[in-house]
């Protein structure tokens, strides 16, 4: 197909040979006067990366013989929705300690000083509901490096010394945990949307990392570390058939999990709609997330709502940006989106800026006003094809390079997308009609179960602007929601909640 | 004029005789083929046919460095502006927009005629504050403010917002942004390979017919990305003033993002004289990576871009030389963050032949397996985390190394401070052996593959380094540190990493609620000359300095005006209680030897 591509500019040739400058008459004076041949972009066949080690993991490879460079990704299921009670934090710690701590015969400065001689790059991380082990490596120190991730995976050491170390490490970063605006928003809203006995929203404190023990990361990793949990992602500088015996011999021997990893329990929370604040006087610029649960990827409506967020809250161009920043100079980025998880996280419909104190509840107007129209009236023709060129000739960059396609086969295998989702994506793009999209809107956006939370000086934020008339409480009832010990998590002993 | 280059990791070959596994190493081959027009803009390409996109990019090779004083920020504006529009663009109706446009501009100037006046009343004390305070506008501001805002609304009707970005949209483009440097303002785009001609006209119009519209109300969006980028980050407003500390004649000294009062008075007709100087097509480069034909490209850059007229003055020079630093620098910082030390030293500019040496200096200290790790982590326990080690981000006037180091709980900023510096002693006196070096040297050989597997990635450093002066840098970075020798790292260490020439950033955690008792009384001025000057006495371990420290806040407080003597003299009293702690600990020292 690039070849394609590549011929349908028509050029100026005169027959010497010589470029015969174009008058400015040839070029339009508009753009849309441009003549492009289509797009004709097939994604590439998860089928064909796809083959199964002896012990039936899954691999996913992508050759490409550019760069005499290999990357090498277990991708693992589990992650913090494993951490028992009590050990909050159990995730991370691993994710720091495991590549820090030696494995096989190496302890923890032989096995850094070896990979670091080979220039390789390996490390090892959790995340809510997976785990990553990743190996990149110039492809003639291949072998070298995948004996080290094998000890690695077969045969961590989690050395005492690295080990306290990383503790006190995890520790440290607890204590920032209050200096960020974003920071603050993320943790908040996750609360207030899905409750603190919800298993994303137990979080680690002082007391939970120090309780856990090498013993207890070991026990982590057993829980996840099996052959029908994980798959592999495989991209860059190999031959296949060489690389099917390499990796049969260093995970084929892997064993299958005691007991299953189980799909992670639904959130039974029921979120209050209102406005709440968190006070942090400093700021002078209010940190905004508006928004509720919903949907997950695989819902019959998502591309629908793939297209209405394009209209609604993404990029450059959408009503919130144009409105928000580009009219009224608001906020440097404001955006709104679905998040459509995977693997049975609950998502959300989230609206989010950053605005001066004083204009936050203008911004938030503005917001609630196109949530209006866009749940009432049908989107016009050219914000529909916008949409939808956006996202269909936008499909080539999620396989832009080979490790991003081979990284996003194996995680689509592990959390459950269907293999025919690529193949059928822009057809399904398509198809998405104007009707649709408004149906998307009133049934997916709830004004009425909002939640607004600010982070900044609530005092100034509530004390809007001389220009704009209106005030907070327009949005709901309001809750003071008190910063919590970066340490403890445990609330300042007043806690209040404003008239 | 075009050649075709042959760009190979030759370095590979030194690599290949000094390691011991005698496995070739594949050379990279990445092939970039120059072209340049008649009017001077010059163009970089890549061919890459993975997927069917092209990255799309172009340098203005021109950033914060080549501002003047009163227009810092103009750079990173006009960097917003270029998203404005063009005659045909971002309009409904050009022509009725022009003469607008003119009218703000007279209002403008009639603003910063009353500006002036409340900057003269300022300076006879008779006005306190920012001047720019929307409350504290006097009644002819507040006027002509409305008349602005009149006329912008009466504009903005006739504009069609965000259009351009809207048509890339449409096509499918992503990723499409700006920034801007100290060096170099670079605009990047992602398009789907069958519009590349529509990349040619978008970028190519946008120079030739660029209507600086909106221009006042687009700095009301840099306040808000100051608000966001610096005010509202727990660090970043200090880290500015390490910044303005740290270089002093370089235009490093100012921000990127430009000295808010400057902002706030820049005119469209400084714009224009700016667009004029340094957009011209002899200040570009152009650079496309991905899946073209460069054939056509070349006959397309022709086409488009050789409308652009050479420009008619040649852009200024920067002939400001940084000045020899006489003496160690420090600044304390009471901040929303974990305690932390930052140790930083002026050195070369990126394509300088000593650059290479700096970056196995970094090499050498960074990463679990560097120096510093080992040292202050493993060994002496007294960091938390990875100490950093750093040569600097590239630049074209000159570069800096910087070490840091968060502070493990229970020590002190001191100590950290010279554990730091005792591994700098080390790299100033003791060569370093074999294997390390060649440790450094491989990373960089795998990293050099590295930074080309990304497309846009590519492109982008392209564009940055042509800006700088010479896309070459991308091979050289390379070449340079492969060629270092032990004998280099010892020179360059001792030449430049003298204790005279360090300038030392202390960062503490602000205190929490519990405000000290003493300070209660005192306005915010008042409170914040006493933190930092606490802070500094805290810094002092000698009792002799210490006490000529406190001896000249003594004399400080005969000088100051009334309502700032109360603060003085907590700072003097706490100072002499410093003092009297640390002679008793002195003379206890004393008493044991």
């Amino acid at each position: 197909m690039t070849r394609r591509a590549r011929i349908l500019i028509v050029v100026t040739l005169s027959l010497s040979g010589v470029v015969s400058v174009s008058g400015a008459g040839e070029i339009p004076d508009r753009p849309e006067k441009l003549v492009f041949k289509p797009l004709e972009y097939t994604p590439p066949a998860v089928g064909d990366a796809r083959f199964q080690l002896t012990n039936g993991i899954p691999v996913f490879a992508v050759e490409d013989r550019q760069l005499p460079l290999i990357t090498l990704t277990m991708l693992i299921r589990g992650g913090r929705l494993l951490e028992p009670t009590g050990k909050e934090g159990v995730a991370a710690l691993t994710g720091a300690a495991w590549r820090k701590g030696g494995a096989g015969d190496l302890d923890a400065r032989a096995f850094d000083e070896k990979l670091d001689f080979l220039a390789a790059e390996l490390s090892t991380t959790f995340e809510d509901l997976t785990g990553t082990v990743r190996l990149n490596v110039l492809s003639k120190d291949f072998d070298q490096a995948l004996a080290l991730l094998v000890d690695l995976v077969q045969r961590p050491r989690f050395q005492e010394d690295r080990f306290a170390l990383e503790k006190t490490d995890q520790i440290q970063l607890l204590k920032k945990r209050n200096d960020d605006s974003f920071e603050i928003q993320r943790r908040e809203i996750n609360r207030l949307w899905w409750g603190d006995e919800y298993w994303r929203n137990r979080l680690p404190t002082q007391a939970s990392i120090e309780a856990i023990t090498a013993a207890d990361c070991r026990a982590f990793l057993a829980l996840q570390l099996g052959a029908d949990n994980v798959t592999l992602a495989l991209a860059g500088d190999f031959n296949r058939q060489e690389m099917e015996q390499k990796l049969n011999g260093a995970f084929g021997s892997l064993a299958r999990l005691a007991s299953p990893v189980l799909r992670p329990p639904r959130p039974e929370h029921a979120p209050v709609p209102g406005v709440y604040m968190v006070d942090k006087p400093d700021f002078n610029q209010g940190g905004v997330v508006i928004g509720h649960p919903s949907v997950e990827e695989g819902h019959p409506d998502e591309l629908a709502l793939r297209v209405l967020q394009e209209i609604y809250g993404m990029g450059g161009t959408s009503r919130l940006y144009l409105r928000i920043r580009a009219a009224e100079g608001l906020a440097y980025s404001a955006y709104s989106r679905f998040t459509l998880p995977l693997g049975g996280m609950p998502g959300a419909f989230v609206i989010s800026f950053q605005s001066k104190s004083s204009t936050c509840i203008r911004a938030t107007q503005i917001a609630r006003e196109e949530l209006k129209r866009i749940r009432e009236e049908l989107v016009s023709d050219e914000e529909l094809k916008r949409a939808k060129a956006s996202l269909i000739e936008t499909l080539p960059d999620s396989f832009e390079s080979p490790e991003v396609t081979a990284k996003l086969f194996a995680q689509g295998e592990l959390l459950g997308r269907p293999a025919e989702y690529w193949s059928s994506y822009a057809e399904k793009v398509r198809a998405v009609t104007a009707e649709e999209v408004l149906k998307a809107a009133a049934a997916h956006m709830k004004p009425e179960t909002l939640v607004f939370l600010y982070v900044g000086n609530t005092a100034d934020i509530r004390g809007g602007h001389p220009d704009h008339a209106g005030a907070i409480e327009d949005f709901g009832p309001i809750t003071m929601v008190p910063l919590r010990d970066p340490l403890t998590l445990a609330e300042p002993a007043a806690t209040s909640a404003a008239h | 004029m075009r050649t075709r280059l042959r760009f190979v990791a030759a370095a590979g070959l030194l690599w290949l005789l000094a390691s011991a596994p005698a496995v070739p190493a594949q050379e990279a081959k990445l092939a970039v083929e120059e072209h340049t027009l008649k009017n001077g803009m010059h163009f970089l390409f890549v061919e890459r046919h993975q997927t069917p996109t092209v990255s799309g990019g172009w340098a203005a090779h021109v950033g914060s460095a080549n501002e003047t004083y009163g227009q810092t920020g103009i750079a990173h504006l006009f960097e917003h502006m270029m998203f404005k529009g063009t005659t045909t663009v971002n309009t409904k109706d050009f022509a009725k927009e022009r003469p607008i446009m003119e009218k703000l501009d007279a209002v403008r100037a009639e603003l910063a005629a009353e500006y002036e006046k409340v900057r003269a009343a300022k300076r006879l004390g008779e006005f306190e504050g920012e001047i720019y305070d929307p409350e504290k506008e006097t009644p002819r501001i507040k006027e002509l403010r409305a008349q602005l805002k009149k006329l912008q609304d009466e504009q903005s009707a006739l504009v069609v917002k965000e259009e351009w970005d809207g048509i890339y949209e449409g096509q499918g483009s992503s990723s499409k942004n700006a920034f801007t440097t100290n060096d170099v303002t670079v605009y990047i785009v992602k398009i789907p390979a069958n519009k590349l001609e529509l990349w040619f006209w978008m970028e190519s119009e946008r120079l030739r017919d660029a209507v600086l519209r909106e221009f006042y109300a687009e700095r009301d969006v840099v306040r808000e990305e100051r608000r966001m980028r610096v005010e509202s980050d727990p660090t970043a407003a200090y880290d500015e003033q390490f910044e303005a500390m740290f270089w002093t004649a370089t235009p490093y000294h100012h921000p990127v993002i430009g000295w808010p009062a400057d902002v706030e008075s820049i005119s469209r007709e400084q714009g224009e004289a700016f667009f004029s100087t340094y957009y011209a097509p002899n200040n570009l480069t152009g650079v496309l990576v991905g899946d073209f034909d460069p054939k056509i490209a070349r006959e397309l850059a022709e086409k488009y871009f050789g409308r652009l007229p050479r420009g008619q003055k040649v852009p200024p020079v920067i002939v400001t030389e940084e000045i020899e630093q006489l003496a160690e620098r420090r600044m304390a910082a009471a901040a929303d963050t974990n305690p932390k030390v930052f140790v930083r030293w002026r050195t070369v500019p990126a394509i300088h032949k000593d650059s290479g040496a700096f970056k196995v200096a970094a090499g050498l200290l960074q990463g679990r397996a560097g120096r510093l790790y080992k040292s202050l982590v493993e060994e002496q326990g007294i960091a938390t985390g990875e100490p950093g080690a750093s040569a600097g981000w590239p630049q074209r006037l000159g570069g800096y190394m910087e070490l840091d180091a968060e502070l493990a709980e229970g020590h002190g900023h001191a100590e950290i401070e010279a554990a730091l510096l005792a591994e700098i002693e080390r790299l100033r006196t003791v060569a370093v052996g074999e294997q390390e070096l060649q440790r450094v040297k491989n990373q960089t050989l795998a990293d050099s593959y590295r930074r080309l597997e990304d497309s846009f990635y590519l492109m982008i450093q392209l564009a940055y380094f042509a800006g700088l002066g010479d896309w070459r840098l991308l091979e050289t970075s390379t070449s340079r540190v492969l060629a270092v020798t032990a004998e280099d790292v010892l020179r360059v260490a001792a030449a430049y990493l003298t204790p005279e020439r360090k300038n030392v950033l202390w960062y503490s955690r602000k205190a929490g609620a519990p405000e000290d008792p003493e300070l209660a009384g005192l306005d915010a001025r008042g409170k914040g000359f006493v933190k930092q000057a606490l802070a500094q006495l805290e810094a002092i371990a000698d009792a002799t300095q210490l006490a000529k420290a406190v001896e000249e806040l003594r004399s400080m407080g005969q000088q100051v005006p009334a309502e700032m003597k109360p603060a003085v003299d907590i700072a003097v009293r706490r100072g002499e209680e410093r003092l009297k702690k640390l002679q008793a600990a002195t003379s206890s020292e004393e008493a044991k030897q």
